[in-house]
């Protein structure tokens, strides 16, 4: 099972809890999570499908490879942990 | 170094990694500083009290009440003075060694570029995204160290770009984005969270520009003061990025800071 958390920035918004789902890559796991958890796909994803442009992914804390398909391949106790840019200073 | 030098700077002097030679160095570095709020204001003091010697302020706005909360480099007498003509006040009295230089206005691209290409460390301290994407565009051409920080509510972020090798820039980690999403004049920030993240850059500035252990390059560290958590998560480097790829060896690297000591 991979694990997926969101950052607090992104709790603010929206219910994003942390959840557990099974698939073989993050755009699986992420569609996964989705089904379960509806209200968080608009803050991670555009209404094309593609990953928002201030939002990384990050698999087992190294940024994804492939941003556009999120066809990185994940294993069994993989942690997918989505951030957002911050611009505040 | 004179005596009083010796004095001042004797506990940097201590420490094995820094010496004398490290101060010195310091003390023939030239940094510029991006903005003069939250961030900017303790990297600012930080700087000046380590004896980094000349420091390019640069922000356009006032001091207005609602700033002082956190921006701890301006005091309530200072409401409605140029912001980077009080943190001169400040820097100046807290460290007469330092050379501190003011732009009160904002830079256009081709500015930003000579500018940056004068000093060793660009830090970003500003409070939205244009502005770090064109100094992530601005630092990768100049081949110049940019410590970038962003703080809101109880969050903050910190990476150091090092353009001068093969490291990963801001636009590798985040596509170029027009809108903002949001700031702390609308959403808030916990004051000392800009503390926190301010010392990290102003540590990452000094690291850099005495080659002193592992800094934040290819990395990224964020921070969540809610629970204290401190997460520091691997970036890598965009082959298809517009800024960065294919730029790492297209120009000669800037002088080391050593060769200004």
């Amino acid at each position: 099972m991979v694990t997926l958390r969101f950052t607090p920035n992104l709790q603010r918004h929206v219910e994003a809890p942390a959840a557990q789902v099974k698939a073989a890559t993050v755009y699986q796991a992420l569609e996964m999570y989705f089904e379960q958890n509806p209200q968080v796909r608009g803050y991670v994803l555009d209404d094309q499908g593609v990953v928002r442009k201030h939002v990384a992914i990050f698999l087992n804390q190294e940024l994804i490879h492939d941003r556009v398909d999120l066809s990185d391949p994940i294993g069994e106790d993989d942690d997918i942990f989505v951030a957002q840019a911050l611009s505040g200073g | 170094m004179n005596d009083s030098q010796l004095n001042r700077y004797s506990r940097h002097i201590l420490l094995p990694e820094i010496d004398l030679s490290g101060q010195e160095r310091l003390l023939a570095s030239r940094i510029l500083i991006i903005g003069i709020g939250g961030l900017g204001s303790p990297v600012a003091m930080y700087l000046a009290a380590a004896g980094v010697g000349n420091i390019t302020l640069c922000d356009h706005d006032r001091v207005d009440l609602g700033n002082l909360q956190r921006q701890i480099v301006h005091s309530t007498a200072d409401i409605g003075r140029k912001k980077v003509t009080s943190a001169y006040d400040t820097l100046s009295a807290l460290n007469p060694d330092v050379t501190v230089n003011t732009i009160d206005h904002k830079l256009d691209e081709d500015q930003l570029v000579t500018t940056a290409a004068e000093v060793d460390i660009v830090v970003d301290a500003s409070d939205n995204f244009s502005t770090r994407f064109l100094l992530n565009k601005v630092c990768v051409e100049t081949q110049t160290p940019l410590v970038s920080g962003a703080a809101i509510r109880f969050q903050g972020q910190v990476l150091t770009i090092d353009p001068r090798g093969n490291n990963p820039c801001y636009r590798c980690l985040y596509s170029e984005n027009g809108a903002e999403l949001e700031s702390c004049a609308q959403h808030g920030v916990l004051a000392p969270l800009v503390g926190i993240i301010a010392s990290i850059q102003a540590t990452e500035t000094i690291k850099m520009l005495l080659g002193i252990g592992r800094t934040l390059t290819g990395r990224l560290l964020q921070v969540d003061a809610t629970n204290m958590s401190f997460r520091t998560v691997t970036l890598r480097s965009d082959p298809e990025c517009p800024i960065c790829a294919g730029r790492a060896n297209e120009r000669a690297p800037n002088p080391s800071p050593a060769a200004h000591a």
